[in-house]
């Protein structure tokens, strides 16, 4: 097979090299033009709203946003307005993966059939963790599979949180959510593990080229992956990270703090996966570890040293695949 | 003239849906639909039809795709049955709610259970509250044409709203019938290229489907509400442009047939209302003054039609092909909307419903000359509301007489069949096979 999976081991990255793509050197270099702008009412501090801005402005002018419900579908377009700037269509919190295949195969057909004088446009799928790795992921899978081009984004906020934090399949275990109230019978709160997504879509969709994870934590690295995975052609896929204070009982302040820390203790990673190669973005030297991470969200609140040492394992075991188990230093 | 051909009416469509020349068509397998797809799968990989065909992964997601491409300023095409109607149904009301004229063959079959291939009402039927087009063809002509009537019905500018367009799993869907092809100038002139006055394209874009608050829902409702009545204005228009350009005038609401000296009548949508008319030939020779009202559209319904045009009947039987469980006189959609149209009429025909044809099983013709003797007999004894039109051992239920039969399970000599019968013919007639013929 020409394109395997690899799960990056003692390999060195592989060069991204995406025909089109405009590189975003720094901060300072980035698009000042909004398609994302205020005018909503998400809260304080708001993950999902800081990477839906980042990837608009990466995005630009010639994009479609499909939003299933979920955060940025109820806290972005209450009272029949809404914050975009480009056409953005409402999707079922089922449907996100299958309505942007209709969209893309309407272009494909109208700019086919000269019913349509316009570029074809980025078609991105903007669904929560919800909308894409539980009851979205049916329809995730099938436009994955069918190869259409098109980017389908899920920013996770690890919970169902316009509903009031219930737990997803991306929900961390431990985390209280209310689903999952810590209890004398139910200590830990929340039981299993989450999904890996990435891993799901990159290993069952043959057709998907780019993969990547980001962070809101790192915007210059989240709107490159942004341009990379709009300028293939074809199915694209990126998880992005996106903590929410109020689901995750942070102060508002602290985002883009928590986000940072996540990827420093190994709860999040950031990488790429082109044609197959894994490519890891950002290894942190000195490792945190997860206990610090916990420790500064309510959600883990009620966790015992034991349970925190299972969370800190189930890491240990996901970045050894990745080849990130370096050591977390003595305090 | 058109080129005549011989298809079915899963073909009947396709060859329609190619004269439309759709640009995005969602498939997924169900019987008895499928044919349609399979037709439709050749033909854009001959290259007969320029059209993207997309393999959704269900009929919830063969929805969402047309959806989207609809939104998306494409003309497109879905089809389903069974319970794949209704497994898709979640999708019904962001279509019709956000005005995408999208249209979604069903070739009716039975849900689970009993799960077997036969065609029954019920699914399309559970769909006619979500803001869809939604009536029956009774042969593959009217499939073919139901496609284009219902393309131009739900893309004019004033209604915009989605369709189903019906046949009865097998009955129509399976069975060859005379089509006459249009010409592609007939079509270019009935059916104009799709140009949504909206559509999500990033040189004029465009908000759709927000959420609102409950204080600005009912005016969102309203146009919708508003959408439909104006589809029940159009229809005509609709209907004698149709007669005009390909030369075949259909009654837009109600199609009748022999019904000018008939003192009863059978009532019904699509394939049933074949061998009705049958067998109203048939009971004319023995003299019983039998006609067939065939309803076109269940939505809009065409309530003053109906009104008007029933009360010239002293009964109407009403072959009631879907259930609604523990609905007004426990039958079925069509027994509800007929009554409900006949409450204001000055003069209002007696009313039998005979669940017919459920689970998918044919109605022989032998059990219309049943349901047109027990009519008759309730046209003898006389009127609903004069107390006297109630017969047999209907006591308690809601009217207060029997009028609603589940044939083959139920002697009709509860509408008075029995001793009318027997007085003409001798022959009971209640019990299978019979009929006098």
């Amino acid at each position: 097979m020409p394109e395997t999976i690899k799960w990056l081991g003692s390999e060195a990255p592989t060069e991204v090299r995406i025909e089109g793509y405009q590189e975003i050197k720094n901060v300072k270099d980035a698009p000042d033009v909004e398609y994302y702008v205020p005018g909503h009412r998400t809260c304080a501090g708001c993950g999902p709203a800081l990477a839906y801005r980042l990837t608009a402005l990466a995005s630009g002018k010639n994009t479609i946003f499909a939003g299933p419900t979920g955060c940025m579908y109820v806290a972005n377009t209450s009272y029949l307005c809404g914050p975009w700037a480009v056409p953005w269509i409402h999707t079922q919190i089922t449907n996100g993966g299958a309505v942007i295949s209709g969209i893309e195969a309407s272009y494909k057909a109208m700019i086919r059939k000269k019913k349509y004088d316009g570029e074809f446009p980025n078609i991105i799928c903007f669904a929560g963790d919800g909308g894409s790795a539980d009851i979205g992921l049916q329809a995730l899978s099938g436009c994955m599979y069918r190869g259409h081009d098109v980017l389908f984004i899920c920013y996770d906020n690890e919970s169902y949180a316009n509903t009031g934090i219930q737990t997803s399949p991306m929900t961390p275990y431990g985390a209280h959510t209310t689903f999952t109230p810590p209890g004398p019978v139910v200590p830990e709160g929340k039981k299993t593990f989450p999904k890996d997504l990435l891993k799901m879509v990159a290993a069952g969709h043959p057709a998907v080229k780019y993969l990547a994870t980001a962070s809101i934590a790192y915007p210059v690295d989240l709107m490159n992956k942004v341009r990379k995975a709009l300028a293939h052609k074809g199915p694209t896929f990126m998880h992005i990270h996106a903590p929410c204070p109020k689901g995750w009982a942070f102060e508002s302040s602290k985002t883009l703090d928590i986000g940072k820390l996540a990827v420093d203790t190994g709860m999040w990673t950031l990488y790429e996966i082109v044609n197959g190669q894994v490519k890891v973005n950002y290894a942190p030297r000195r490792r945190k570890p997860v206990a610090e991470y916990v420790q500064a969200q309510g959600r883990f609140g009620h966790l015992t040293p034991e349970m925190t040492e299972r969370l800190q394992a189930f890491v240990d075991s996901k970045l050894a695949e990745l080849g990130l188990l370096v050591p977390i230093p003595a305090v | 003239m058109g080129k005549q051909v011989r298809v079915s009416g899963c073909k009947a469509v396709a060859e329609a849906v190619k004269a439309a020349n759709v640009d995005v068509i969602a498939s997924y397998p169900i019987r008895p639909y499928t044919g349609t797809m399979v037709e439709l799968a050749r033909m854009v990989a001959e290259g007969e039809l320029d059209a993207e065909f997309v393999h959704a992964e269900g009929e919830h997601a063969q929805l969402s795709v047309v959806l989207g491409a609809s939104a998306a300023g494409a003309r497109v095409f879905t089809g389903s049955a069974g319970v794949g109607v209704t497994y898709a149904f979640e999708v019904y009301s962001p279509t019709s709610g956000e005005f995408h004229p999208v249209q979604c063959m069903i070739a009716n079959r039975t849900l689970d259970p009993p799960g077997d291939f036969g065609s029954e009402h019920t699914e399309a039927m559970a769909t006619r509250d979500q803001g869809w087009i939604m009536g029956w063809a009774a042969s593959p002509q009217e499939a073919y044409d139901n496609t284009l009537i219902y393309y131009r019905l739900g893309e004019d500018p004033r209604v915009m709203l989605p369709q189903f367009p019906c046949q009865d799993g097998y009955f129509v869907s399976h069975i060859s019938g005379p089509v006459e092809l249009a010409d592609p100038g007939q079509v270019k002139e009935f059916l104009p290229e799709f140009r949504p006055a909206r559509a999500l394209d990033p040189r004029r874009p465009v908000i759709m489907g927000p959420q609102c608050h409950a204080d600005q829902g009912a005016a969102i409702e309203l146009g919708r509400a508003e959408a439909m009545r104006n589809a029940r204005e159009i229809i005509p228009q609709v209907y004698d442009e149709f007669a005009r350009i390909f030369g075949r005038r259909y009654d837009p609401f109600l199609e009748e047939y022999k019904t000018d000296d008939a003192e009863v009548v059978f009532f019904g949508q699509g394939a049933h209302t074949v061998p009705a008319r049958l067998a109203a030939d048939r009971l004319r020779a023995q003299g019983l003054k039998v006609g067939v009202v065939q309803l076109r559209f269940m939505r809009p319904f065409p309530t003053d039609a109906v009104a008007e045009r029933l009360a010239r009947f002293k009964v109407v039987g009403i072959i009631e092909n879907s259930n609604s469980f523990g609905s007004a006189f426990d039958a079925g959609p069509l027994t509800a909307e007929v009554h409900a149209s006949l409450y204001y009429a000055e003069n209002r025909p007696q009313i039998l419903t005979f669940l017919a044809g459920l689970g998918g099983e044919n109605i022989r013709l032998g059990a219309y000359g049943e349901m047109a003797r027990a009519m008759h007999a309730a046209a003898q004894a006389g009127r609903v509301g004069d107390g006297a039109g109630h017969v047999g051992e209907g006591a308690g239920r809601v009217g207060g007489g029997k009028h609603v039969f589940w044939l083959g399970f139920e002697p009709l000599g509860d509408a008075g069949v029995e001793h009318v019968a027997a007085s003409e013919d001798g022959d009971g007639g209640s019990d299978g096979e019979g009929g006098g013929w």
